[in-house]
């Protein structure tokens, strides 16, 4: 084809102009259509039960998938076979970026009927008006659970309304390796019980271990605000619109930690939490592991000599006396179309009898009161066993386990990100402590203001 | 077809109906539209997107209202913003001449046509498919405190306490550039590899016969040669310096580095955006402050390339 059969072009000049109104118009559409997605549209509606369950449900968990595949699907198959009006959808999402999951599909008013929710994402949910309040539908439920998990749902200033059914639990309890107590010259059976006596612990590890080993994790943001509250440190004011920890506990706190880093306690890369905490304890080069019981199997799986020397006691508690509750959930969508066949689906997981299925299953504990009474969970073996005795001590604390000793709702991530990058400089000696813990909480009230505007 | 078309209207309508399908006006569109769709839908939505809300207040599960210029004055007022910015401005102007210069070195060593210099063509460029995950990790072994080099530098009296290489902002972001330039050695000698490729031997041989030794004629004829290639390598070099993230993230930890001294601005942008209280509006409009200053380099270096074909 020759030259003379195209079409003219236009001249050159014009050309550009033409390009750049192209492009502001499709900017201006493009810019139009975005606007639009700007209101959040919550999934809000009423639920009313029926009294009838049947219809098509779905179901939601938190990487439960193929581990325990076996397990669920179990649990499904069998409460349709119990409920034959009613089936069960079932699908299960990785941990990573399970809540953004949650966020688009709430926004997008696509939540499923039965779905599963860690604390923060039921808090945020149930804020929002997404979840059906159980309390309210199902009246009978509450004497079923262990009374620190049921309160876990409940939300703050809407009266006894319950947001979601507890579920599976995973306490907070102390494991330590027995011999490198015994080399430090601690006595392996008198573990610390406040957190004063956990740093005289780790002053005496560092003294001794000649930077052989190291007590625990510097990483503060695995340690606050917990260790505050433990230490009788006050987060926030009565009002909850303001924080209070800036107390001489803090900076005694922070002043402590700094000098235990300077003197070896805890392994200098551990302060950016870049170190993985179960390689060093199964190397032997940590005295204090994670206290979580599941933890204790992962040690006896994969460092058996490490494990033959594990100990595990309650956790340290202080002036509490008490651990905190955190309990994976179930929550109901608020607009289900199926009320009955969810709430009786998520009565089914829950159950006694099942959460004991599961903890044999998975190491974790019944938020139900049946299942927390099952023998299983008294049973201490001959006391050497420290997997045996975890289950023991993990559950014997549940049972009185409070949520004063939970993080506050308003200590969010960027709170909690915010504190942590001042500690860390006063730890690393860049700042001194009482400025840290100043600045610290400067920084949260004013995260907390601007929450609060909005 | 003429332009004088005398034949009825419905002769001339079955005429188009016949016409095959690639001669209909909408064909070109029809088989550019599974991109555009792409582009529309995966880059010029969602930046769009990112524009509209950096002038808002959203958040990730609220609405947001429009608050004009608010969050640019917080980005500008914001020292984390400026401790962020620096950062990323310093690691593009660490990185991107190391990862222009480096390869090129590298590619003129590799180009040499002795046996078995593909095992060390392959070695070289073993990093770029290593996950940047897996690199970090191995990185963090070597340079931990009681990592390979501590340990050489312990052993061999060259310091008596440990170098805080992933404790210290300053030293942590050096480790991090370390990693980049590391890893990108082996991508850009590939682009380098390409361009010596159509360096002609003639050149070469003339400059020999004029006297010019190896280093004359790596300064004076190949260099000039490559000189478009180099200006590629800048300007993809600095884009990618800009969007660090990875290497601070896996060396110095989620608070990027102690007390965050390490961060970039993407490390900023996902630690303001993320989580339930995520503040989607502000993290869009210090985005939005990124893509400037992608631009801005993007320009430079345009700008530069033009200079020198001129």
């Amino acid at each position: 084809m020759t030259r003379s059969h195209l079409p003219a072009r236009p001249p050159r000049t014009a050309r550009p102009r033409r390009t750049a109104v192209r492009s502001a118009l499709l900017a201006g559409v493009l810019l139009a259509a975005t606007a639009c997605g700007l209101d959040g549209a919550p999934d809000g509606g009423e639920t009313r039960r029926t009294g009838k369950a049947s219809g098509e449900i779905t179901f939601r968990t938190l990487q439960l998938k193929p581990k325990y595949t076996a397990y669920v699907q179990g649990l499904v198959d069998a409460f349709e076979a119990e409920h034959p009006g009613v089936r069960v959808r079932w699908e299960d999402v990785p941990g990573d970026g399970y809540n953004e999951k949650l966020v688009a599909d709430a926004q997008a008013g696509a939540l499923p009927d039965v779905v599963n929710l860690n604390t923060d994402s039921f808090q945020l949910l149930a804020d929002r008006g997404l979840l059906a309040d159980v309390a309210a539908l199902d009246p009978g439920a509450a004497k079923e659970y262990v009374p620190g998990a049921w309160e876990q749902f409940k939300l703050p200033g809407r009266g006894d309304s319950v947001f979601a059914y507890p579920w599976y639990v995973t306490p907070e309890i102390l494991t330590y390796n027995r011999e490198l107590f015994r080399a430090s010259g601690l006595n392996p059976d008198r573990p610390p019980t406040t957190v004063e006596q956990f740093f005289d612990h780790a002053d005496r590890i560092a003294e001794r271990s000649g930077g052989r080993y190291a007590a625990f994790m510097a990483d503060p943001k695995g340690r606050l605000p917990g260790d505050w509250q433990k230490m009788g440190v006050p987060i926030l004011n009565p009002a909850r619109n303001r924080f209070a920890f800036d107390t001489p506990g803090a900076v005694a706190w922070v002043e402590r930690m700094k000098s235990l880093y300077a003197k070896g306690a805890m392994p200098k890369e551990s302060l950016l939490k870049s170190d993985d905490v179960n390689q060093l304890y199964g190397s032997g080069k940590l005295v204090f592991g994670p206290g979580s019981p599941g933890f204790v199997r992962d040690i006896k799986q994969n460092a058996p000599q490490v494990y033959a020397d594990t100990q595990v006691a309650g956790a340290v508690t202080g002036r509490l006396g008490h651990i905190g509750i955190y309990a994976q959930s179930l929550g109901i969508r608020k607009s289900t179309r199926h009320p009955d066949a969810a709430i009786a689906f998520a009565r089914w997981v829950t159950n006694g009898p099942n959460q004991v299925e599961f903890s044999r299953n998975a190491t974790v504990y019944p938020s139900s009161a049946q299942g927390l009474a099952d023998p299983r969970f008294a049973d201490r073996g001959d006391g050497r066993d420290a997997d045996t005795v975890a289950r023991a001590v993990g559950a014997e604390q549940l049972k009185t386990a409070a949520l004063d000793a939970n993080t506050p709702v308003e200590w969010t991530n960027q709170v909690g990100d915010a504190v942590v990058r001042e500690v860390q400089k006063a730890i690393k000696g860049e700042q001194d402590a009482a400025t840290a813990v100043r600045r610290a909480r400067e920084e949260a009230d004013k995260l907390l203001a601007d929450a609060a505007r909005r | 077809m003429t332009g004088d078309d005398r034949r009825p209207a419905a002769a001339r309508a079955a005429g188009a109906a016949r016409r095959p399908l690639h001669r209909r006006w909408w064909s070109p569109y029809l088989f550019l539209a599974p991109g555009l769709a792409s582009v529309v839908l995966f880059g010029l939505w969602p930046f769009a997107n990112t524009v509209v809300l950096s002038f808002t207040d959203a958040r990730i599960l609220t609405g947001g209202g429009f608050v004009g210029l608010d969050n640019y004055r917080r980005a500008l007022g914001d020292p984390d913003f400026w401790t962020a910015a620096g950062n990323s401005v310093l690691y593009l102007l660490v990185v991107v001449p190391c990862l222009v210069l480096l390869p090129l070195a590298l590619a003129v060593l590799v180009q040499a046509r002795v046996p078995g210099i593909g095992f060390f063509r392959s070695a070289y460029y073993t990093p770029v498919i290593a996950s940047a995950v897996v690199v970090g990790l191995v990185w963090q072994w070597v340079l931990r405190s009681d990592g390979l080099v501590n340990t050489v530098f312990l052993r061999l009296r060259i310091v008596s306490e440990p170098v805080p290489f992933l404790t210290d902002s300053t030293l942590l972001l050096v480790s991090a550039m370390l990693v980049t330039v590391w890893k990108g050695l082996g991508y850009y000698m590939v682009f380098y590899l390409a361009a010596l490729g159509n360096v002609p031997a003639s050149l070469h041989e003339a400059a020999a016969l004029d006297g010019a030794g190896p280093v004359r004629r790596f300064v004076h004829v190949t260099v000039p040669q490559v000189k478009p290639m180099m200006l590629l390598v800048g300007t993809l070099s600095a884009v990618s310096a800009l969007r660090v993230f990875t290497e601070v993230y896996i060396l110095g930890g989620e608070s990027g580095g102690p007390g965050g001294g390490a961060r970039t601005l993407p490390f900023l942008i996902r630690q303001v955006g993320l989580g339930f209280a995520g503040e989607t509006g502000y993290a869009s409009a210090i985005s939005l402050l990124l893509f400037l200053l992608t631009l801005a380099f993007s320009l430079l270096g345009r700008r530069l390339a033009r200079g020198d074909e001129a």
